[in-house]
C-alpha cells in the first residue's frame, strides 16, 4: 500500500499533506525517543554539567567515569546475563505449553474443553500482584527460593499465549490436512511435531518474542524471589542500585543507559517477530 | 526493502508463516547466539564452591564495612566467601519479612526494631553463651534493649541512627549567627535569617529544610523528633500498651513550627530540594539528619563548610543490632563475624568512614573526632540529651505511615495556620486513626 | 495405531499444562480469595477467621480510598490519552505506509513500549526535576513559572499518566496499525467515491471497523494501568535526600500493607477488590462496544 493508493485531488496539495504528516510524525518520534536521549547523554555527563541550568542535550565535556564506575560497582553483566537466562527459559516454557494447549483446545473437541479453555482465559484477567503472595508462599514451602525454578514459577504458561495459538489453528489449519494425514496412518504426536509444529512457526516466533519481553522486564516477582545481589535480574538489581542515600544521577543514568542496550538491542533484531506477535494480539476478537 | 506488517495479519493464509522471511532468520540466527553467548557467560563466571557467608544489610553505605571486616575473617577461615548484600531498607524489611519464617534469610542479618516480632515468632536462634557474655560486658543495657526479648539477649548491637542538627557555617556567617539555634523558638527565628530569596520574595535557599514529602513514615519520625523537642512524644507507653500522645500542646506547637515556616513565613516549600542534598548543593541552611550525612559531604560536597550540632532536648535514635538467624553449621563463623565487626578498631573505622555511631561502650573517639569534628554533636552529647526509639510493636510503621501521610497534606494547608482549633482537631482525628490501629492490635492502653 | 482411543492424545498432552495452571494460577488465585477473610502477619501460625471484616475495615481505610481514586484517575486518564492519540499516530503513519520513513516511525513510537521500565522510570524522573529538569526549562520558554511536577499532589499524578502513556502508546499504535490494514482498500474506495475526503473515510470507515480492536486495546491498557507499580515507585522512590510525592496506587498500598504492615489477610482483601474492579471494568467495556456497534 503507498501513497498512489489513496488519490487526491491534486498532486501538489498531496504533497503539502504529506509534507504535514512527515513534519507531525518527526515531531512525536523525537519526542517518544528524547527521554531516552537524555538519559544516554546524562550517563556521558560530568558531576557539574549535570547540575548545570538550563540542561543539556549533548555533553559538553564526555566522560566515560559514569558507566567504568557502576561497572565496577555493580555486577551488571551478570545480571543482564541473569536476565536473559530467565528470558529464555521462560519463552521455551510458554511457546512449548502454548503450542500444545493452543493445539488441543483449537482442534479437539472433547467434553469439558471449553470449561478449560475459559479457565485459562480468565486466569489472564486477573492481575499478576493479586496473587503473587501465595504464589511466593508455595515457593517458599517448596525451598524454591533464590533458584531458577522459583523464579521461573510465575512466567511458566502465558494464557494469552494459547489463546493466540488456539486462534491461529483454529483458522489456519484445515482439519482436511490432519485427517487427510490420519487417514494414511500417522499418529496424532507425528501429526503435532511433524505437521501442526511447522505450520505454526510464524506465530510462535512472535509468541516468544512477546514471552522473552514479558520475562525480561518483569520486576515484582524476580524482586520477592531472588534476593542474592548475584541474581538479581537486570530490573531488579537496576532498581535496587538507585537506593542509596542521595541521587548520583550520573551513575544511575549510566546503569541504565547500559540496561537499554541489551533490550533495544533485540529489539531492533527482532523487530519483525515482534511487531507480528503484538499485532497478532489484537486481531481477532 | 520493510515487508508491511500487515501480510503476517491475515492469519487465514498459512504460506504466509510457512515461509519466514530471509531476514527474520537472520535475525533468529543472531538473537541465538546472542543467547548462547549469554548463557555461557554467567557459567564462567560462577565461582569455585567455597564456603559462603551472607550478610544482608538495609544500608548500602556499609557494604564496605563489612566487606572489610570479611577480609579479616579471612585469616582464620582461608577458603570463606563473604557476599555483602546491602539493600535499600524498605527492601531489606521486605526479604526479612519473607524469608526469616522460612529461614533462607542471610547468615547475619541486621534488624532495627522490627525484630521484636521476629523473636516473639521463634524464628531467631539464640546466641552462644560467649556471644551473650561479651555483649553483657562491652554494651549499655539500655541500648541492647531491642535485641532481647522475654529477657534473654538475641543480637548484638552494632550502630545506632541518632539525629543532630547539621548548620552551614558560612550562611550563618553571612546572617550574622554565630552558633547553632539553642531553643526550638530559635529554629524559625534563625530560618527566617537564612532563608535566601528572589525578587519575588520566593525562598531560593531554604532557611530550615524539613521533611514535608516523601513516601512512607520518615515524615512522622521526623515530626516526632522536633515533637520530642517540644517536651511532647508520639507513642506513650502506660503499662506495656500504647496510646497516641500528640493531640496536645506540644503536639500542636510541632505542627505550628512547620506551619509557620511553611505557610506564614515561608523559608521553606514543598518543592525545594530538601534534606542532605539540598544541603550539599548549597540550597539549605540547616536540617536535622542522621550522622551518615558527614560521610555522604565528604564524598559528595568536600568543601562544604558546615558544623554540627545537638538538638535542644534529645532524638530520635534507631539502633540497628546484628543477628545469626539460622543455627547451622555456619553459624560459629557467623557469630565471629559478628564479633569481628564489633571490635574497636572496626568501629572506629565505620565511625569515620561511613559517620554511623558505633553502640559499643568504651571506644576512644579523640582521633576520629580530630579528623572530623562534626561527629562531636553524635558521640559528646549533653549529660541530659534523651534518646528515645520508635517503640517495638508491630502497628508502629503502620501508625507513622498513616500519620504521615496526614502530615504531608497538613504541613502545606493554609487553613490550619494560625487556627489552633483547627489543628487541634485535625490532631484529634489523627491520633484516634493511631488508637484504633493499636486498639486492633490489643496494644491500646486504657486511658 | 488407530485402535488408541481418540482422546488419549489430547489428554495426555493437556494434562501436564492443566496440572501447571492448578499450581501457578488457580490455586494461588483461589488462595488469595480465601486469605481475604482471615487475619494473618506472615509469621504467626495463628490465623483467626474474621469474616467480612476485613472488606468493612477497606471501605473506611483513608490511604486505600486514596489508593483507589489514584489508581482510577490514573488508568481512565491513560486510557482517554492513549486510544485517540494512537489511533490518530497509526492513521497518520498508515498514510505513509510503504516509505521507508513509515518503519522509522512505527520503531521510535514502539520503542518506549519496550525498554526496561526501571530506566525509563529514570529518565523521566529528571525530566521531572523542578530544578534541573528538562520540562520547566521548556514551559520557561513559553513563560510559565517551574513547577514541582514530582511534589505536588496533582502534578506528581499527572507525571504518572504521561510516564505511563508515553509507555503504553506504542502498543496501541501498532496494533491499530494492523487493524487499518487489514481494512479493504476497497471500502475506502467506495467512500471516496461518494465523495468523502481522507479524514471523513477514516471517521466512517476504518473506525467502525477497528471497533473490536479498540476495545481490545483499551481494555488491555486499562487492565494493566491498573496494575501499575514500579513507576510510582521509582518515580517517587524513598531516596532520602530527595524525597518526593508518592502517589499512592493499589498494588503499592498492598505491597506495603503485607510487607511493611504485615497484614497479609487485608492486602488479600484488598487484591479482591482490585480483581473485582477488573471483572467489572472488562465486562462493561465488553458490553459498552457490543451495544455500539449494534446500533
Amino acid at each position: 500500500m503507498s501513497e498512489s493508493d489513496h488519490p487526491s485531488s491534486g498532486v501538489g496539495q498531496h504533497r503539502v499533506v504529506g509534507l504535514v504528516i512527515d513534519t507531525i510524525l518527526c515531531v512525536v518520534s523525537v519526542m517518544m525517543l528524547l527521554p531516552l536521549v537524555f538519559l544516554i547523554s546524562n550517563a556521558f555527563k560530568t558531576p557539574p554539567e549535570l547540575l548545570a541550568w538550563p540542561p543539556t542535550i549533548v555533553p559538553h565535556q564526555p566522560t566515560l567515569e559514569n558507566i567504568v564506575s557502576v561497572l565496577r560497582e555493580t555486577p551488571l553483566f551478570r545480571w543482564i546475563g541473569n536476565s536473559l537466562i530467565f528470558a529464555t527459559l521462560s519463552t521455551a516454557s510458554i511457546v512449548s505449553t502454548s503450542a500444545i494447549a493452543g493445539y488441543v483446545l483449537g482442534k479437539f473437541d472433547l467434553p469439558g474443553f471449553t470449561v478449560i479453555f475459559t479457565v485459562i482465559i480468565a486466569t489472564a484477567v486477573v492481575p499478576f500482584e493479586v496473587y503473587m503472595i501465595p504464589l511466593y508462599l508455595n515457593v517458599q514451602s517448596a525451598g524454591l527460593l533464590n533458584t531458577w525454578p522459583g523464579l521461573l514459577v510465575g512466567y511458566l504458561v502465558m494464557s494469552f499465549g494459547i489463546f493466540l495459538i488456539r486462534q491461529y489453528v483454529m483458522t489456519s489449519i484445515p482439519d482436511e490436512l490432519l485427517e487427510a494425514a490420519r487417514v494414511d496412518g500417522a499418529g496424532e504426536g507425528w501429526i503435532f511435531l511433524r505437521i501442526v509444529l511447522p505450520l505454526m512457526r510464524g506465530p510462535l516466533g512472535a509468541l516468544a518474542v512477546l514471552a522473552f519481553f514479558q520475562a525480561w522486564t518483569a520486576f515484582a516477582w524476580p524482586l520477592v524471589v531472588m534476593t542474592n545481589k548475584e541474581t538479581y535480574t537486570l530490573e531488579v538489581g537496576l532498581a535496587l542500585f538507585q537506593t542509596g542515600f542521595t541521587v548520583d544521577i550520573g551513575h544511575l543514568s549510566a546503569a541504565a543507559a547500559l540496561a537499554l542496550v541489551p533490550s533495544a538491542l533485540f529489539f531492533s533484531l527482532m523487530r519483525r517477530n515482534f511487531v507480528r506477535g503484538v499485532a497478532a494480539s489484537g486481531l481477532k476478537e | 526493502m520493510m515487508k508491511p506488517v500487515g501480510r503476517f495479519g491475515y492469519m487465514t493464509l498459512p504460506e504466509d508463516c510457512i515461509r519466514p522471511a530471509t531476514s527474520g532468520r537472520r535475525s533468529w540466527r543472531s538473537a541465538a547466539l546472542l543467547l548462547a553467548l549469554a548463557v555461557a557467560v554467567p557459567v564462567f563466571a560462577s565461582p569455585a564452591s567455597a564456603e559462603k557467608l551472607t550478610i544482608w544489610s538495609g544500608w548500602p553505605d556499609l557494604a564496605p564495612f563489612y566487606k572489610r571486616v570479611g577480609d579479616q575473617l579471612k585469616s582464620k577461615y582461608p577458603d570463606l566467601e563473604i557476599s555483602v548484600e546491602a539493600i535499600a531498607l524498605r527492601e531489606h524489611e521486605k526479604r526479612l519479612a519473607l524469608s526469616l519464617p522460612s529461614g533462607a534469610a542471610g547468615d547475619v542479618i541486621e534488624m532495627e526494631v522490627e525484630a521484636a516480632r521476629y523473636l516473639e515468632a521463634g524464628v531467631i536462634t539464640e546466641p552462644p553463651a560467649s556471644v551473650v557474655d561479651f555483649v553483657k560486658a562491652n554494651y549499655d543495657m539500655t541500648r541492647v534493649k531491642t535485641a532481647m526479648y522475654d529477657g534473654k539477649i538475641f543480637g548484638v548491637p552494632l550502630f545506632q541512627g541518632q539525629g543532630a542538627l547539621f548548620y552551614n557555617t558560612d550562611m550563618f556567617a553571612k546572617a550574622g549567627l554565630d552558633g547553632p539555634p539553642k531553643t526550638m523558638a530559635d529554629y524559625t527565628a534563625y530560618a527566617q535569617k537564612l532563608a535566601q530569596r528572589d525578587a519575588s520574595g520566593v525562598a531560593t535557599v531554604s532557611g530550615w529544610s524539613l521533611r514535608l514529602s516523601g513516601g512512607g513514615s520518615g515524615i512522622a519520625e521526623k515530626y516526632w523528633t522536633i515533637l520530642y523537642n517540644h517536651a511532647g512524644t508520639l507513642l506513650e507507653e502506660r503499662g506495656g500498651k500504647w496510646h497516641a500522645a500528640y493531640a496536645s500542646e506540644a503536639g500542636r506547637s510541632a505542627l505550628k513550627q512547620y506551619l509557620d515556616n511553611v505557610v506564614v513565613y515561608r523559608t521553606v516549600t514543598p518543592e525545594m530540594k530538601a534534606d542532605a542534598e539540598a544541603f550539599e548543593l548549597g540550597q539549605t541552611a540547616m536540617f536535622i539528619r542522621e550522622s551518615w550525612v558527614i560521610g555522604d559531604i565528604a564524598k559528595k560536597a568536600p568543601n562544604l563548610k558546615y558544623a554540627t550540632a545537638p538538638l535542644p532536648k534529645g532524638t530520635l535514635m534507631v539502633p540497628v543490632d546484628l543477628y545469626v538467624p539460622n543455627k547451622g553449621p555456619k553459624s560459629q563463623i557467623a557469630w565471629d563475624f559478628v564479633q569481628k565487626a564489633n571490635e574497636p578498631e572496626n568501629l572506629l573505622w565505620l565511625l569515620e568512614n561511613t559517620a554511623w555511631v558505633p553502640n559499643r561502650k568504651g571506644l576512644d573517639y579523640s582521633a576520629v573526632l580530630k579528623r572530623v569534628p562534626q561527629l562531636g554533636a553524635f558521640v559528646n552529647v549533653p549529660a541530659d540529651y534523651a534518646f528515645f526509639t520508635v517503640p517495638a510493636i508491630s502497628p508502629a510503621s503502620e501508625i507513622l505511615t498513616r500519620l504521615a501521610a496526614r502530615l504531608e497534606k497538613a504541613f502545606t494547608d493554609k487553613s490550619l495556620a494560625g487556627n489552633d482549633a483547627a489543628i487541634d482537631a485535625f490532631l484529634k482525628s489523627a491520633a484516634e486513626e493511631s488508637d484504633k490501629i493499636l486498639a486492633r492490635e490489643d496494644l491500646l492502653a486504657k486511658p | 495405531m488407530r485402535t488408541k482411543p481418540k482422546w488419549l492424545f489430547p489428554v495426555l498432552a493437556l494434562l501436564p499444562i492443566l496440572g501447571l495452571y492448578c499450581c501457578i494460577r488457580v490455586y494461588p488465585i483461589i488462595e488469595t480469595l480465601r486469605l481475604s477473610l482471615y487475619q494473618w502477619n506472615i509469621i504467626s501460625r495463628r490465623k483467626p477467621f474474621v469474616g467480612f471484616a476485613n472488606f468493612i475495615e477497606l471501605t473506611s481505610d483513608p490511604l486505600f480510598l486514596e489508593a483507589i481514586f489514584n489508581t482510577t484517575v490514573i488508568a481512565f486518564s491513560i486510557v482517554v490519552i492513549t486510544i485517540p492519540v494512537g489511533l490518530a499516530l497509526a492513521a497518520l503513519i498508515n498514510s505513509r505506509q510503504g516509505l521507508r520513513r513509515s518503519g522509522v516511525y512505527e520503531a521510535s513510537v514502539f520503542l518506549p513500549h519496550v525498554v526496561s521500565l526501571v530506566p525509563a522510570a529514570m529518565a523521566w524522573k529528571w525530566i521531572f526535576d523542578a530544578r534541573l529538569g528538562p520540562l520547566n526549562a521548556l514551559i520557561g520558554l513559553v513563560g510559565i513559572p517551574a513547577q514541582s511536577w514530582l511534589f505536588d499532589p496533582v502534578l506528581s499524578l499527572l507525571c504518572l499518566v504521561i510516564l505511563c502513556s508515553w509507555q503504553a502508546i506504542g502498543y496501541a499504535v501498532l496494533i491499530f496499525l494492523v487493524g487499518l490494514k487489514n481494512v479493504p482498500d476497497a471500502l475506502y474506495e467506495a467512500a471516496r467515491l461518494d465523495g468523502a475526503s481522507s479524514l471523513q473515510a477514516f471517521r466512517y470507515v476504518a473506525v467502525p471497523l477497528l471497533k473490536p480492536v479498540i476495545l481490545y486495546v483499551s481494555v488491555i491498557t486499562l487492565i494493566s494501568s491498573y496494575n501499575i507499580y514500579a513507576q510510582a515507585f521509582v518515580l517517587a522512590s524513598d531516596v532520602q535526600g530527595a524525597p518526593g510525592h508518592l502517589v499512592r496506587v493499589l498494588v503499592l498500598d498492598m505491597l506495603e500493607n503485607s510487607f511493611r504492615n504485615y497484614r497479609v489477610g487485608y492486602a488479600a482483601a484488598e487484591a479482591v477488590i482490585l480483581l473485582a474492579i477488573v471483572l467489572i471494568l472488562t465486562g462493561a467495556q465488553f458490553r459498552l462496544f457490543r451495544d455500539r456497534s449494534r446500533a
